[in-house]
């Protein structure tokens, strides 16, 4: 038996990955035929085989990282009938001290992602991608035997990433380098999405969103001492043991009523057919902002539900999209959309309608500020929103309207009693 | 603050400024000397020494034999011990006799002795082409000293700071190698403080501001790029900012890192030849501190990679307005 080890295929290298079995156990292999790829910080190698045989064993596997001298594969030497003639690292090293080396680096200074390509790009565009943190590599330059200019950064910068800041706010900026980190290092497939990929579907549909839909936002702020007080209160009675309610399980729920009164905006503009077609059921989008990036799971029969069942879901959903473990049906059917950045922070947005949707609102922070009630000065919990709708299906009148009565329900939580199912 | 118009000034051509240098810290200082070739009765080659033989004798100007590694090894002995010496180069091209004394002691001695020694020495050497010399006379050599550690290279462009670079040359406790540009030396007059005030060694000088393009240079390549960017500006609009670097070792990095990461563009210019040129330099300070600023390769407009020519083919060799203006246009329009 042979064992082929991991060598030191480049300058005092002390580990790999296995990238690639290139071949099977019970394959007959040729001498210097290459049997395995390595990938190490710089190069990508492959591995030849010292001798001419069979493969008796396969001891690593795709993606995991083997330090310099670890066995990685067997093999039964051609002819050998039985003999313990050892192999060891030794002989590629042999070869390539005599300057034959069989060791086929090929220099990949990234990890292997196909549609790269050299863009033409001065230094200055290039700081300018870097700092919205835009790969140059995806844009199509208008410049000068295709260079990228300053403008074609910004147009990608506005396609493709304004969408998921605005709508998510959320998305701290560290967490998408984590996250592009993360997409290039070996994982077991069934759990990744990969980063690119969901990246890249956000971005087409918030393009495709703020392309097609001229969106307006307006903005104003609601008084949530109220409810907040509610829930303490609710949630004193519930002791311990109880799980206590979101605020935002209320303001869905305010949400559902308040769209039951102004049904232009829990409605599908289908452009196709020239219809603007309101729906019958209350399903409501939440922005999950998860490290792959930016998801929409759906809050069924937000109308039909209590408060608590809202919650419930909620959660549920919340979860599954952490773990991304998210259902088709989860994902489809929204008539409305919320993204709840208040606990993450944030005073206003511009947020981009989840299209075909006709309109979309974020929470932002709670604070504590003086309000004139009763021409008092009083502190009270103010909460900003930002509605974003579709100024093709509604107008501003009637989206102020809207936020109005969704103010009112949340000023006045026992007001909402009366429209509970 | 002083200005100008508190001060008594005289209008003087540069080679006037740096006689007034002279006299202005011969004057200050005892010990403080000339020495030199033809420096004394003669007054200099260029009469850059003119008079101050009668002034400060003999003693103090001396003229010495024509042996140009005897001048620095003088002067290195002399500064050892206490001296003040400015040694004259009658130009540029003839230091290579001295080049040995430069580098193997008078650029080393501080370190050698662990700062025990010290060489305040200035050696004068009027360089450049454009004045019609012969051969070797007009050699732009800077480099071969900005290359050698331990030594400061100054390069003046206009009669103002002459002067008081040549001030703070003398005053500086290191050998400086100080750069007279011949061409200038009697085509730019202006106001020349009659006090003593000196000029900060290793600070480049604006020249003028502009956002568009920065355009570095030294001696007289100032006024061959003024030219070009005072037409360009007027022609096309293109703003410039004019850098005159003024010392080359050690190189100004603030002045060139801000100005060009300001512009996002960059014309070096020099006489000297290309390769292993100053303008090297200037370039990988902006590599190492402007990069991600850049909006167009920077260009170099320099001499060839050959001899200066004889006169015929002089102004052929030395970069033109024109040369540095289309510089300019290829980076603002890359």
């Amino acid at each position: 038996m042979v064992e082929v080890k991991l060598h030191d295929v480049g300058e005092g290298m002390t580990e790999g990955e296995i990238s690639e079995f290139l071949v099977q156990v019970g394959d007959q292999v040729k001498i210097d035929q290459p049997l395995v790829e390595v990938q190490t910080d710089k190069v990508s190698a492959e591995l030849p085989s010292p001798v001419a045989g069979t493969v008796k064993e396969i001891r690593a596997e795709i993606g995991e990282v083997v330090t310099v001298g670890t066995t990685v594969l067997v093999l039964e030497k051609e002819g050998a009938s039985v003999d313990n003639d050892e192999q060891p690292e030794g002989q590629p090293k042999e070869k390539s001290a005599l300057g034959q080396t069989k060791v086929q680096m090929k220099i990949s200074r990234h990890q292997p992602t196909k549609n790269t390509h050299r863009v033409l790009a001065t230094p200055y565009t290039r700081r300018i991608a870097l700092e919205n943190r835009v790969d140059i590599e995806k844009i199509t330059g208008t410049g000068p035997a295709g260079r990228v200019m300053d403008d074609d950064v910004y147009r990608f910068v506005k396609g493709e990433q304004e969408a998921p800041a605005a709508s998510v706010a959320a998305e701290p900026v560290v967490e998408k380098d984590t996250a592009s980190k993360e997409s290039t290092l070996p994982q077991t497939p069934a759990k990744t999405i990969p980063y690119r990929g969901r990246r890249k579907q956000i971005g087409t549909k918030m393009t495709h969103s703020l392309q097609t839909i001229p969106h307006v936002t307006h903005f104003d702020e609601v008084d949530v001492t109220n409810v907040l007080a509610l829930r303490e209160e609710l949630k004193a009675e519930q002791g311990e043991s109880g799980s206590t309610v979101s605020v935002a399980a209320f303001f869905i729920k305010a949400l559902a009523i308040t769209l039951k009164d102004f049904p232009i905006f829990n409605a599908i503009l289908n452009e196709e057919k020239q219809e603007i077609q309101l729906q019958d059921a209350y399903n409501i989008g939440l922005a999950a902002d998860t490290d792959e990036g930016l998801i929409v799971p759906v809050v069924k029969s937000a109308d039909q539900k209590s408060i608590t069942e809202i919650h419930t879901e909620m959660k549920r959903v919340m979860k599954l999209a952490k773990e991304n473990k998210l259902s088709k049906a989860d994902l489809t059917g929204g008539t409305f959309t919320v993204s709840n950045v208040g606990p993450l922070g944030s005073v206003g947005a511009t947020p981009i309608i989840n299209h075909p949707e006709v309109a979309l609102i974020a929470f932002h922070k709670t604070k504590k500020m003086p309000v004139v009630r009763n021409d008092e000065i009083v502190i009270r919990s103010v909460m900003n929103l930002s509605m974003s709708f579709d100024h093709r299906v509604a107008d501003g009148a009637a989206a102020v309207a809207f936020t109005n009565r969704f103010a009112e329900l949340i000023e006045n939580p026992t007001k909402m009693m009366l429209e509970m199912v | 603050m002083k200005t100008m118009a508190d001060v008594k000034t005289n209008k003087l051509t540069l080679v006037q400024a740096v006689t007034d240098g002279l006299r202005t810290m011969m004057k200050e200082h005892d010990d403080v000397l000339v020495l030199g070739e033809d420096v004394g009765k003669n007054g200099g080659v260029f009469r850059a020494t003119d008079g101050l033989v009668d002034e400060f004798g003999e003693d103090r100007i001396v003229d010495t034999p024509l042996a140009e590694a005897g001048i620095i090894g003088t002067s290195i002995g002399l500064a050892i011990n206490g001296f003040r010496p400015v040694a004259e180069m009658q130009f540029l091209g003839f230091i290579y006799p001295a080049y040995e004394q430069i580098m193997t002691h008078a650029s080393r001695i501080r370190t050698r002795t662990m700062s025990r020694f010290n060489v305040p020495m200035v050696i004068r050497a009027p360089y450049g082409a454009g004045i019609r010399a012969p051969e070797i006379h007009s050699d732009s050599v800077e480099a071969l000293f900005t290359h050698m550690p331990g030594i400061k290279v100054v390069v003046p462009s206009n009669p103002y700071d002459a002067k008081g670079l040549l001030i703070a040359s003398i005053e500086d406790p290191d050998p400086v190698l100080f750069m007279e540009p011949m061409r200038s030396y009697r085509s730019i007059k202006s106001d020349v403080p009659e006090e003593k005030y000196t000029v900060e060694l290793g600070k480049g000088a604006k020249v003028t501001e502009g956002d568009d393009v920065t355009v570095i240079a030294w001696g007289n390549m100032v006024a061959v790029a003024q030219k070009a960017v005072e037409k360009i500006e007027k022609e096309q609009g293109v703003s410039c900012e004019l850098l005159d670097l003024r010392t080359l070792y050690p190189l100004d990095k603030d002045i060139i890192a801000e100005s060009v990461m300001k512009t996002g563009r960059a014309v070096i210019v020099h006489e000297a030849p290309s390769t292993g040129g100053v303008g090297n330099d200037v370039l990988s300070i902006i590599n190492d501190n402007a990069f991600l600023y850049l909006r167009a390769p920077v260009e170099k407009v320099a001499g060839f990679d050959t001899p200066i020519p004889f006169f015929s083919l002089e102004e052929d060799y030395l970069p033109t307005p024109d040369r540095v203006l289309k510089s300019i246009e290829n980076v603002v329009t890359f």
